[in-house]
């Protein structure tokens, strides 16, 4: 599992040690749920955001 | 009276838009010290609408069906001169200088305004329990939670404050309150209602819809508010329907797909026996209902929190040196979006996308789905978790469950009533359509009420 203390140091995102402490039992339930689910993405598969350029765009 | 007989009501003079409102006005004033379901009443100007829409009635001016019938909007969407918190200590003394794009089209479509309702903090979470302005209670129980994020526009409509109230729904926030309180609730298609002048949570799973009495009511009230708008960059240009539905509506030959798998794990029996029994009716009258198995809805609810967490993060990044200014649940939730990484936030669109390709799969063979909207009735006040069988689920993972991942996806969907659980408490069936196809989840659903 991630060690979210050191990411939040890492970014300085200054959330205090009992708030991490209470977040981080959910955040590795959704680690676990989410990494095996990327490792089956197709390499060719684009994200659903979209950034568009139309003509007007340099108006 | 739902807004379809009041319109006809005004019509034949039988009643006047101010006294709509007047009752309304009353019915506010008398429930809403206990209910708490309104942040801010606009008793004049809702009089004074109401007598202007008297007026233009009185002088063959017709709006719709909408004209001069009293409504409220949650407290996210933007209104000129008129405070709107999105249920923040944040925003405690916001006063926008203009009206978001729904509210624009209610006021065009004559809808007397008398409100803004409650919601949950910021419109993230499902319990409608606001550490800033109080907590909103269930009409039908007020021991017990309305849902959320849009607990206000729920018990509201539930408690017969007005006949429509708008909401916003992430994931599941129109939907959820609309099962709690026994109301209808219509999410609409991804950019089938425009976001302008909303204040957003999240970027791409925000959606616009309206709570009411009846399937024909959300249907007015969508026949008032979609439309392309160049101003939200997820508008659609896709035609605008017709979506009422007609008095005698047929489900003759629909084919209503039964989710094998997911949808009915972990539920109360009374709903998935209530559930079924709509399905059944359905059956009655002239619908195929087909047994289907769904693509991995547990996996598109990861994708969704993933989503949700980065881009609600990301919308309040800003605001958060500010810790004091949250409630301790939201605070919770935008912290942990910011430990989530750049690569998961864009893999799990990447996902979304894959996900969105399988789904289609699915439309080949029906052409809507009957779900339970909620796997429970409304918890009490306070309570942490859900209880199914041998097994705890946390309160807003049970009540997200069963409909996080139809935002994901950007499908339209409606909760109605459809029983009562043996304590008496609503519960709502999920319809869930192709892509603009509103028409038929409103249809199927008017149906259904048409046969109770």
């Amino acid at each position: 599992m991630k060690n979210w203390k050191l990411i939040a140091e890492a970014n300085q995102l200054r959330i205090p040690t009992p708030d991490l402490e209470r977040i981080a039992p959910a955040l590795d339930a959704l680690e676990a749920a989410f990494r095996p689910l990327v490792m089956t993405i197709p390499d060719d598969v684009e994200p659903a955001v979209s950034f568009y350029v139309f003509p007007e765009s340099a108006k | 009276m739902t807004i379809v007989e009041a319109a006809q009501s005004l019509r034949k003079h039988a009643v006047s838009s101010a006294e709509l409102t007047e009752a309304a006005l009353g019915r506010i004033a008398a429930d809403n010290p206990k209910l708490n379901a309104f942040l801010t009443v606009l008793e004049d100007s809702a009089r004074a609408k109401a007598k202007a829409a008297d007026s233009e009635l009185g002088r063959g001016i017709d709006r719709g069906p909408l004209h001069g019938i009293p409504i409220a909007v949650k407290d996210v969407f933007e209104t000129r001169g008129v405070r709107t918190t999105c249920g923040s200590a944040l925003f405690k003394d916001n006063v926008p200088a203009r009206d978001a794009a729904v509210v624009e089209k209610l006021a065009a479509a004559g809808a007397v305004l008398v409100g803004k309702a409650g919601m949950h903090e910021l419109a993230y979470g499902i319990t409608s329990n606001n550490p800033h302005f109080g907590t909103i209670r269930n009409p039908r129980d007020p021991d017990r939670i309305p849902g959320g994020s849009s607990g206000g526009s729920g018990a509201a409509v539930a408690a017969d404050m007005v006949f429509m109230a708008m909401g916003s729904d992430t994931g599941g926030s129109i939907r959820i309150p609309a099962s709690f309180c026994g109301t209808v609730g219509l999410k609409p298609t991804t950019g089938r209602v425009s976001r302008y002048g909303v204040m957003p949570l999240d970027f791409s799973l925000d959606h616009m819809g309206p709570l009411t009495r009846s399937a024909r009511d959300a249907a007015v009230t969508l026949q008032a508010i979609a439309g392309f708008d160049p101003r939200d960059e997820t508008s659609s240009q896709v035609p605008v329907g017709d979506y009422l539905p007609s008095p005698h509506c047929s489900v003759r030959d629909i084919r209503i797909g039964l989710p094998e798998n997911f949808y009915f794990d972990r539920l109360d029996p009374d709903v998935d026996a209530a559930v079924r029994a709509m399905a059944a009716k359905a059956e009655s009258l002239g619908a195929r209902v087909v047994p289907v198995r769904v693509p991995d809805i547990a996996a598109l609810n990861t994708v969704g929190r993933v989503i949700l967490l980065a881009e609600a993060s990301a919308v309040m990044e800003k605001y958060l040196a500010k810790r004091d200014h949250f409630g301790a649940d939201v605070l919770a939730l935008l912290d942990q979006g910011r430990l989530l990484s750049a690569t998961d936030y864009v893999n799990a669109q990447r996902l979304r996308r894959m996900m969105q390709r399988e789904f289609a799969q699915l439309w080949l063979q029906v052409d809507c789905l009957f779900t339970p909207t909620t796997p429970a009735a409304a918890p009490r006040i306070g309570e942490t978790t859900t209880q199914f069988g041998d097994q705890k689920e946390d309160v807003r993972l049970a009540a997200t469950r069963l409909v996080r991942g139809i935002n994901v996806l950007g499908l339209p969907a409606i909760s109605i009533p459809c029983a009562n659980d043996r304590l008496g408490l609503p519960l709502g069936l999920q319809i869930i359509g192709r892509p603009f196809e509103e028409a038929l989840v409103l249809r199927v659903a008017a149906a259904l009420e048409d046969a109770k």
